[in-house]
């Protein structure tokens, strides 16, 4: 992929979020008058956005329309994405099903899950180590560090 | 002084700073000896850990994971050639050519001793330095803390990244996310769009190890296809292959003080990290070596060169950040964090407020060495075991503790939803070549910049020019323009020389 692409589209992106919080006043709430003001800061950082994100884009649009030849950090291999999407995908259905069937439950799967995108091996060991992991965090988060991890509302 | 050290090293030699010592040291000679894990994703994953103990135990323990994190990175390049970061690209040439003549033990050792003695050096540098220098940045006011903080965001953004406006990018969106939530000055919610629960800002934690760890375990399911390799000692029938004699020693020493020397400078800069120490004193040490010829072939001058500068790195990375509040590097941001967490503001009254406290880490950062070079000696067989664990076993294991790291913060569901987002957005800036560290330092320095800068604009009033009555002002000012056209410059050169050796290469 070529990265040029990305930056000049991610670079507009930008810029009009910039647009947006220098010119909408409804993004502060509330607060006490001061010198400085609650947006004087996010609107200083906007503009910072906007003069570095404009000289990205320039220089991609520049080097797009040279047709110059692409560096190796500008492209972007994109082998192995459709692992990265499963991996994200077990990791946000993980924090959906832990509130309901509680870290220890849950864990042994997501646990698997990944193991199996890295393409483990040795399941019997992994079997193991999903079960003994969420025990021994379990463990020590409540009898060391008073944190109770969630223990589900379904059962 | 000399009382707050010995006070330091009393409390220090207690059996909790000790246990997190031990702890810190295996855990990041571990993670530092796997290849492809750093010992960032070490200190981050603990961090939750620490906000449930004393900081002179947690914050030791943090320091102890980073000073042996940086030395296991050392194993993994030495035996299978794989430096777990930049800066252990020239140990990997030189210990890995040791490694193919049956030499590792002598390699290993050599990097074990030019660490320990690289680091130890530069914590006193630390210890003896930043006092005096908190005595001067003390007497700064909000105007000239404005200057200096301008200085810190110029300096890492356009230091630490591909390109200066990338740099300066990642550096200014980390303080757009930082201004996310009540304002703690005016009271005001910013970008909040309603939802109660961002009125508290991004929760620290998950959205450090979100841009720091996530991306790491992301890169590691990219490469799932490429095959497992195990880490072997290769042991030699000769035994004086496989340790370094005190001759040896003696004979590179020179060259580890040199080193050491330049590894502590460049740490004390923010922005630079440990990589530019590395081959600067590598190039030095090739320069000034009578037998220049062998490096990158096996020499174990260029191993202590390598190592003592990368590691001299650690100590002295700290003073920035303990005497001005800027964190010149990654790991310096992720301790600021562990400070802040811990209720202990970096800066120059942390000499004054927290005196004990600051002794002993010191103390504990001191006594860190002798007990790495104790536990890393006698265990080389077995870390090299360690190291060789699959990734299909680690990378589960560390999403999971990713996930309790991240709720044990607040004990809220929804800060592992920040640690999924951040996750995201720290593996797409690395892909667009942006940089996570300048991200999470412009997060970290805008409340000290905002409230500064809220003091000063009170101080002047309407007058603005008061602004520049400081000499303070116009050394910062000037800096700030330095560092960017000393930048600007570097770059320039770097690519031509890259295109000079590319056209020798086509020529050839």
């Amino acid at each position: 992929m070529n990265r040029r692409k990305i930056d000049v589209t991610f670079s507009t992106f930008l810029i009009l979020v910039s647009l947006i919080i220098l010119f909408n006043d409804n993004l502060v709430e509330g607060g006490v008058e001061t010198e400085l003001g609650s947006m004087f800061l996010p609107r200083l950082v906007a503009v910072c956005i906007m003069i570095f994100s404009a000289t990205i884009g320039i220089q991609s649009i520049v080097k797009l329309h040279r047709g110059t030849k692409l560096e190796s950090e500008e492209k972007i291999d994109t082998t192995g994405f459709l692992g990265i999407a499963l991996y994200l995908t077990i990791f946000v259905l993980y924090w959906l099903a832990v509130p309901y069937v509680g870290f220890l439950a849950a864990t042994p799967f997501a646990m698997l899950g990944i193991a199996f995108l890295l393409g483990c091996q040795s399941w019997v060991t992994m079997v193991v180590i999903s079960v003994i992991t969420p025990l021994v965090v379990n463990y020590g988060c409540s009898n060391y560090l008073r944190v109770f991890l969630p223990n589900g509302s379904l059962f | 002084m000399i009382e707050n050290i010995v006070g330091g090293f009393s409390s220090i030699l207690a059996v909790g700073p000790i246990t997190g010592i031990i702890v810190g040291i295996i855990v990041g000679i571990i993670f530092g000896a796997i290849p492809g894990i750093s010992c960032i994703m070490a200190i981050a994953i603990i961090l939750p850990l620490t906000f449930y103990v004393d900081p002179i135990v947690g914050i030791p323990m943090l320091l102890a994971v980073y000073k042996a994190g940086i030395y296991g990175g050392s194993i993994s390049a030495i035996l299978i050639n794989t430096p777990g970061a930049a800066a252990a690209f020239l140990t990997a040439q030189d210990g890995f050519s040791l490694t193919k003549a049956g030499k590792s033990g002598k390699a290993l050792s050599m990097a074990l001793y030019a660490s320990v003695t690289g680091e130890m050096l530069s914590t006193l540098v630390l210890i003896f330095v930043a006092a005096p220098i908190s005595l001067i940045s003390i007497k700064a006011g909000p105007i000239e803390r404005v200057f200096l903080l301008i200085f810190a965001f110029t300096v890492i953004g356009s230091l630490s990244s591909e390109s200066i406006p990338r740099g300066l990018l990642s550096c200014v969106l980390g303080m757009l996310f930082a201004l996310v939530g009540m304002s703690p000055i005016t009271g005001a919610s910013r970008f909040t769009f309603g939802f109660t629960e961002l009125l508290g800002g991004f929760t620290f934690t998950p959205m450090l190890i979100g841009i720091l760890v996530m991306p790491e375990v992301i890169k590691a399911l990219r490469q799932r296809n490429t095959p497992h390799q195990n880490l072997t000692l290769t042991k030699s029938s000769n035994p004086a292959d496989n340790r370094i004699s005190w001759k040896e020693y003696r004979s590179v020493f020179g060259t580890i003080i040199k080193s050491s020397g330049i590894g502590t400078f460049i740490g004390s800069l923010p922005g630079l990290g440990s990589s530019p120490a590395a081959f600067l004193a590598y190039g030095e040490a090739k320069r000034s070596s009578p037998n220049p010829e062998e490096f990158g072939k096996g020499s174990i001058r260029g191993i202590a060169a390598a190592e003592s500068a990368n590691n001299a790195v650690c100590g002295a990375s700290l003073i920035p950040m303990l005497t001005l509040s800027i964190p010149g590097d990654d790991v310096a941001a992720l301790m600021m964090g562990a400070f802040l967490i811990q209720g202990i503001t970096p800066g120059p009254t942390i000499f004054y407020e927290h005196t004990h406290v600051i002794y002993t880490i010191f103390a504990g950062y001191f006594i860190t060495d002798f007990f790495l070079l104790f536990i890393a000696r006698i265990g080389f067989k077995f870390w090299t075991k360690v190291a060789s664990v699959p990734k299909y076993y680690i990378f589960p294991c560390v999403t999971i503790f990713a996930f309790a790291g991240s709720f044990t913060a607040n004990q809220d569901i929804n800060d592992v939803l920040v640690l999924i987002i951040f996750s995201v957005l720290g593996y797409g800036m690395r892909l667009v070549g942006l940089n996570p560290a300048a991200f999470i330092i412009g997060f970290i320095l805008t409340p000290f910049f905002e409230a500064n800068l809220d003091q000063a604009i009170a101080i002047v009033g309407g007058n603005y020019l008061l602004f520049f009555s400081n000499p303070f002002s116009w050394i910062f000012t000037a800096l700030t323009v330095l560092s960017v056209y000393s930048s600007m410059r570097q770059r320039k050169k770097a690519a031509a020389m890259k295109e000079s050796v590319l056209i020798k290469v086509t020529e050839s």
